[in-house]
């Protein structure tokens, strides 16, 4: 009995080996890597959304160079910790290509091991511009910089000739990143910050960082961070009675602020890549996710949908599934997206990008202001 | 009154009211330490399901059409006190009872697992999202009007002080006058002698995790309330905060852990309103460091005798 339980459990893998052998001649995996849980689950949803639906799409038009897109998807839950235990297993795994991670304190630690193991990776969401410092060859990015977006926000606040501006952050490599890069352009331009101060991420209890705002009688509040913090501190600043203009990076411009601030969100500015689920060329796209019952409309839908399809057609323009040769041709093309026309440079930053700022309302839309 | 005082009272209500929800949740651990010399680490989740149940509660009622504050409060309170009592005594058989009176880091390791456990089942059931508060009780007390700065106490905050005022009370009362009350005490001095004299002390152990955990679920219920929103997680560093004023103030003693609460608050509503809110939680663990050194027994503990 024992002997032919093992022989039936040799025979099993080593079909499973065969059939996985099989399987790898003929897919081109793709590992996708972002927070399918944790607070800031609701980006990685985007994030999931437009990635997939890139590789069904590339997929139903015959795949790249015959072969077929296989996605493989991993959670990171925003944890950079996380994040490095998603990235070995992306190397155990065999995967090449990464579309990830989101956030900058996860997609850093993540990049190091993909670039020691050679593994490309496109993240369509991390803004911090540490990551591309590093004279890595592999990372490339399909959205802008930290460094682009706090001077589009501090040169909206400087027009507005505020007397005092108080900057706070969450201490996190992006929130502090962002918020340091609105300091400093505010401070340029001669506008006093009153304060420049970091809270904890995950707390709940501002009233003291509130009635500092009050006592310092700011004008402008710049939060740099995520939504679930400045989503309170809206809320209990307004039940505190202070009077103060809020702003945030693209990182607090998600429908969830409305479930947390109420009302309190109304007015708040945002700045976020432009709403590229308007443009004309993209409406057939839009349309596909429509009919499969998502939201195109979230920041990172289409720069998901892009760092796919940037993969695809490095392979085509390489013809090679060799990471360093996809990277050659990514920095050498110039790509048609849905976010416009890519060109990197040789960090593997866009060549341009444009962030718009926009004025957030209570029912979770939001009009563009410049 | 001038602007820096009414700054400093400011900060004095906001610290106070973060503090008084704390010293509700360090009640529980200092009960369940007091009595059977063991940390309920699950104690943080109870109160993040107390908050929960309170939410869905308020939301029932709101679907329902009822809009009449008092029964919406009061219906969500005994909801979520049912609820996380029930959880608390659940706790209690299933990762307590089967380990007591081994080695102390078993029962320890099974409350940790205990904790794990139901926050995410909390993430699974509910979803891992921060999911707001509606705002029940709005405005507040304006005084002090200086030209640039106007202290304010809100009602929220009243409601907070008000509610733990009455459960301290009634808490106190409790431990000293009733009959489960007094056996409480005889099992935190001897557990062996209590049970030798007819006390049953399983059913004194029982009650000691449910009575912590109502507090905790109105902890839940107001800090929910007062924060705007709740997540699976938030239980867990509200039970790092609560176990701290619980050390605080000497874990076992109750009134220590309503000192220790109310400590805690406070010195981090005044690091935040005078230096900076990233020193808020160097400064209070520093200050449990610095009493644990000088003073291992916390604030109000007493010296423990070995019992021979």
């Amino acid at each position: 009995m024992r002997i032919s339980v093992k022989k039936l459990a040799t025979a099993v893998s080593t079909s499973v080996a065969l059939m996985a052998a099989g399987q790898a001649a003929a897919e081109i995996k793709i590992g996708i890597a972002g927070p399918m849980t944790g607070p800031v689950a609701q980006y990685g949803d985007m994030q999931f959304s437009g990635a997939r639906m890139a590789i069904e799409q590339i997929n139903a038009n015959g795949g790249v160079m015959g072969e077929e897109l296989v996605a493989v998807e991993y959670d990171d839950v925003c944890d950079p910790k996380q994040a490095v235990t998603v990235a070995n297993s992306m190397v155990n795994d065999g995967v090449s290509f990464v579309v990830g991670h989101l956030c900058s304190s996860s997609t850093q630690p993540a990049s190091d091991i993909y670039e020691d193991e050679g593994i490309l990776m496109i993240t369509p969401a991390s803004t911090s511009p540490d990551i591309t410092e590093r004279g890595y060859e592999l990372v490339f990015r399909t959205i802008g910089l930290d460094s682009m977006q706090g001077p589009v926000a501090a040169n909206y606040i400087a027009a507005q000739n505020p007397d005092r501006v108080a900057v706070v952050h969450d201490k996190q490599q992006y929130g502090e990143g962002i918020a340091t890069a609105v300091r400093d352009t505010l401070k340029d331009k001669g506008i006093e910050i009153a304060m420049f101060e970091g809270i904890t991420a995950g707390a709940k209890d501002f009233s003291s960082l509130i009635s500092k705002l009050k006592q310092a009688d700011v004008d402008y509040v710049y939060y740099g961070g995520y939504h679930p913090e400045l989503g309170l501190i809206l809320r209990q600043a307004q039940q505190a009675g202070l009077d103060a203009k809020f702003m945030g990076p693209e990182g607090v411009g998600n429908k969830d602020i409305n479930t947390i601030a109420g009302e309190a969100a109304e007015g708040l500015l945002v700045t976020l890549p432009p709403s590229f689920d308007q443009k004309a060329e993209n409406q057939a796209l839009v349309e596909a996710f429509k009919e499969k019952g998502e939201d195109p409309s979230g920041p990172f839908v289409l720069t998901s949908y892009t760092a796919v399809q940037l993969v695809a057609e490095g392979i085509e323009e390489a013809q090679s599934t060799d990471p360093f040769e996809v990277a050659e041709a990514l920095r050498s093309g110039t790509f048609q997206t849905p976010i416009g026309t890519v060109e990197y440079d040789q960090k593997g930053d866009l060549k341009s990008f444009e962030f718009v700022v926009y004025e957030w309302h209570s029912d979770g839309s939001k009009t563009p202001l410049n | 009154m001038s602007e820096a005082t009414l700054y400093f009272i400011q900060q004095l209500i906001n610290g106070l009211t973060i503090g008084s929800a704390y010293a509700l949740i360090a009640i529980g651990y200092t009960m369940v330490y007091g009595i059977i010399g063991m940390i309920n680490f699950a104690h943080g989740e109870i109160y993040m399901i107390g908050a929960y149940t309170a939410l869905i509660a308020i939301t029932g009622l709101a679907t329902l059409g009822i809009a009449w504050l008092p029964l919406i409060l009061i219906v969500a309170l005994v909801c979520a006190m049912i609820v996380s009592s029930a959880m608390g005594w659940a706790v209690e058989r299933v990762a307590y009872r089967p380990v007591r009176g081994r080695h102390r880091l078993i029962p320890l390791i099974s409350a940790i697992g205990m904790s794990i456990f139901l926050q995410n089942y909390v993430h699974l059931a509910q979803g891992s999202r921060n999911i707001g508060f509606p705002l029940l009780i709005d405005g507040g007390i304006q005084f002090g009007s200086e030209a640039t700065f106007q202290a304010q106490i809100s009602y929220m905050q009243i409601t907070v002080f008000l509610t733990t005022l009455v459960c301290m009370t009634l808490l106190s009362l409790f431990i000293s006058r009733s009959r489960i009350g007094r056996a409480c005490r005889a099992v935190s001095q001897d557990l062996g002698m209590a049970n030798l004299l007819g006390i049953d002390t399983n059913r004194i152990i029982s009650a000691t995790f449910v009575i912590g955990a109502a507090l905790a679920a109105v902890a839940g219920l107001l800090l929910g309330m007062y924060y705007g929103s709740i997540d699976p997680l938030f239980g867990f560093i509200a039970g790092l905060k609560a176990f701290t004023a619980a050390v605080l103030g000497g874990i076992g003693s109750i009134p220590g852990a309503m000192l220790g609460g109310l400590i805690l608050g406070v010195s981090e509503s005044m690091t935040s309103g005078y230096l900076s809110g990233e020193y808020k939680d160097v400064v209070s663990f520093g200050l449990l460091i610095l009493i644990l050194l000088f003073k291992p027994t916390g604030l109000l503990g007493k010296p423990e005798v070995e019992k021979i």
